[in-house]
């Protein structure tokens, strides 16, 4: 088979799509297409949301657009051994969303301690300022996982959403040239 | 519990030292069954995704410990074919210095045989699994063997660029050796160059074992349970002889699958990790363990990780293969460091992509916000990496044990400790030091090495083979020197790693010893 015919295989597909529940139907989705259409969170809290999705803002511009929260979410809501999150592979021991859990909350903590406002209603320069501290260690009185473990996952996220996807990859200018799209359910 | 109808031979794993154990055995026409803890993958699985890749790799079985943990997830494979599903497939042979390092330094320990001994059976992986190289070339730092069946894979501008810089410091280098079709071969066509090699190859361009060893065993009949984790090997009476090993299936449910010969083919954590727990009162401290020895000298590569922005416009670095196109032995030389021990292997460069954990994103690891966004932009046409892996000394205090938490099953899990000693860190050190020169020299713009801590990659030993029980878990061929029909095979075997990656050794060693095996079955059988 040819370059060109096997990568005839794949297009139009939605590549990197997920499977979400809209009214109860079942459908694939891509992250950034969950989070347009509003498909449910399942797993994380409101609270947690707005926190992840202010965070992911920070260390990549877009990636709220590109639907980290609903990647992050969808993901946590599966069987460890289906996960695709950063996490796994970073040696994390499931469940995943204890992780998750203990890093929102710890980045929600500090702020309160620190501005007594959550993360999400800090100045753009405030939220820059705290992941820049978080990276580095920096934060005193810090309680959770490591906070450059934590700026790791959450800014692999980010990227994952933003720039792992077809989408992401061919606005880079750069050609996915996939074998196999992920339409089914593994 | 059920009790299953017996076999000549069960394996544990159903990975590439598993898969060649299998296919040989198989083709001998004994019955082989292989338990693998994971899922049986098929090709339609193999989604060309960095993010849908990360099925291929197992969920941590292990609690991570130590100034350098390993990072074990990212290296060790789930389901059939193992690491090697998502491996690059990146072909360097050990050197004749690896195999005695004891005698010839005084440093690390021996392996049971010479390069010599293994020499053949590389030749022979070459022809068997597809290798694309110039084995001319590498002859200038290992002695002559058979030529590869296909020509180097193609260059790409991302990996030429560096090749003035080698020049300029007086390294030799070479087209690399990497078990990827050129050419069709065999069936299997050509490499498309798309970079995808770790989320698993689907068209069989790269040699996982799925196209290879695990394909000829199936094809002789072996059969493959998926979604099995084994949890003891069990032995007779008196102690001197396994006949089966236990296992939980798909439903949860205990099974026992008794057998003439067992391998265990699984990782760096489980091949340790089930001796210990076969403990019975005939082998107090676990089987094969008399020495204490088993769960130790685990080892990893350490990477000096060398970044270059390249003012081009386009240096295409999202196409090629994760394997290396170039690359060199002439820093290989144990003592070739001043204060630091041990080999390095430079090779260069692999297709990136903005989310691996080896792209674009995590080489400038430090940019957030706007600044990363765009980096990544630039970084997409324009960045490449130079990499050396750099050797680890065998260590009895990096290890396996069991720790006391358990598993669903009861099965306590494995605790490994791992840290690099001085040396290691040494050689990682002047490697990054060097490789910032090659940059220079090789006209990068910008250029920068990773240098917080050095990486774990690649993962080898804990049940070492040697050529005495009083100094290794295991003989040359894989057979323990407890029992003579419980066998090991795998990289656990590795008493050192040199500075390569480690399938190309484990495939010939593996080789090595199931056709010893084959050869010898009435007798180790029983």
């Amino acid at each position: 088979m040819s370059d060109i015919e096997r990568r005839a295989l794949v297009r139009g597909a939605v590549l990197a799509a997920l499977s979400f529940t809209i009214d109860g139907a079942e459908v694939w989705l891509s992250p950034s297409q969950a989070q347009a259409q509003g498909a449910p969170i399942n797993v994380l809290r409101p609270d947690e949301v707005e926190t992840l999705e202010a965070v992911g803002e920070t260390l990549l511009p877009g990636a709220r657009k590109a639907g980290i929260a609903n990647f992050v979410d969808n993901q946590l809501g599966v069987l460890p051994g289906d996960c695709l999150l950063m996490a796994r592979i970073a040696s994390v021991r499931p469940p995943f969303v204890n992780l998750y859990r203990a890093a929102l909350g710890a980045v929600e903590r500090s702020c309160q301690t620190i501005y007594s406002k959550r993360f999400a209603q800090l100045t753009s320069a405030e939220q820059y300022d705290f992941v820049d501290r978080m990276r580095q260690n920096k934060i005193e009185g810090w309680q959770g996982p490591p906070g450059p473990f934590i700026y790791f996952l959450l800014r692999h996220d980010a990227v994952d959403v933003a720039f792992g996807t077809v989408e992401g990859i061919e606005s880079l200018g750069t050609p996915y040239m996939a074998h196999i799209s992920p339409e089914r359910r593994w | 519990m059920a009790v299953q109808d017996k076999v000549d031979v069960a394996i544990v794993g159903a990975g590439a030292s598993a898969s060649v154990f299998a296919s040989v055995l198989a083709r001998a026409g004994k019955k082989v069954v292989m338990l693998e803890q994971g899922p049986d993958w098929q090709n339609g699985d193999l989604i060309s995704s960095e993010i849908w890749g990360r099925r291929l790799k197992t969920v941590n079985p292990a609690i991570l410990e130590g100034k350098d943990r390993l990072g074990y997830s990212y290296n060790a494979g789930w389901g059939t074919g193992g690491a090697a599903t998502h491996y690059f497939a990146m072909f360097p042979r050990l050197l004749p210095s690896d195999f005695n390092m004891k005698t010839a330094y005084g440093r690390g320990l021996d392996w049971p045989f010479s390069y010599d001994d293994l020499a053949p059976y590389y030749d022979r992986v070459a022809q068997d699994v597809g290798v694309s190289g110039d084995a001319k070339a590498e002859e200038r730092w290992r002695p002559p063997g058979q030529p590869y069946p296909m020509p180097p894979i193609r260059s790409f501008r991302h990996g030429d660029v560096w090749l003035k810089g080698f020049e300029a410091l007086g390294i030799k280098t070479a087209r690399a050796t990497v078990a990827i079709n050129s050419q069709d071969y065999k069936g299997r066509p050509a490499c498309v160059y798309d970079g995808w090699c770790n989320a698993g190859c689907p068209i069989g361009a790269l040699a996982n074992p799925s196209f290879t060893y695990l394909d000829e065993a199936r094809k002789h009949g072996a059969e493959v349970r998926p979604f099995s984790t084994v949890t003891r090997v069990l032995t007779n009476e008196k102690g001197d002889r396994v006949n089966g090993i236990e296992y939980y299936d798909r439903a949860k449910q205990r099974q026992v699958q008794e057998a003439s010969i067992v391998i265990l083919a699984a990782f760096v954590s489980q091949n340790p990790r089930i001796l210990l727990n076969s403990a019975t009162d005939k082998h107090p401290g676990g089987l094969a363990n008399a020495n204490g020895l088993v769960g130790r000298y685990v080892m990893a590569h350490t990477g000096a990780t060398i970044w270059g922005m390249f003012d081009e416009p386009d240096i295409q670095n999202y196409m090629g293969v994760l394997a290396a196109m170039h690359w060199s032995y002439d820093r290989y030389g144990k003592t070739a460091r001043p204060g630091a021990f041990g080999s390095i292997l430079w090779h260069c460069s692999p297709a990136i992509k903005p989310n691996d954990i080896g792209g674009i994103a995590n080489s400038r690891n430090d940019l957030f916000g706007q600044p990363l966004v765009d980096f990544i932009k630039r970084g997409s046409r324009q960045l490449s990496r130079l990499q050396a892996f750099g050797e680890e000394l065998p260590n009895p205090d990096n290890r396996v044990v069991l720790a006391g938490e358990k598993d669903e099953f009861g099965f306590p899990l494995a605790r490994i400790n791992h840290a690099y000693d001085q040396d290691a860190v040494g050689v990682w050190q002047q490697a990054c030091d060097e490789g910032l020169l090659i940059a220079k020299s090789a006209g990068a713009k910008e250029s920068w090495a990773l240098r917080t801590a050095p990486p774990t990659i690649h993962m080898v030993g804990g049940t070492a083979m040697g050529r005495s029980a009083a100094d290794s878990v295991a003989n040359g061929y894989g057979q323990t020197h407890e029992i003579p029909n419980l066998w090991i095979a795998g990289v656990t075997l590795f008493p050192t790693e040199g500075a390569v990656n480690p399938t190309y050794t484990m495939y010939a060693a593996s080789l090595r010893g199931a056709e010893h095996l084959a050869a010898n079955w009435n007798a180790i059988a029983g």
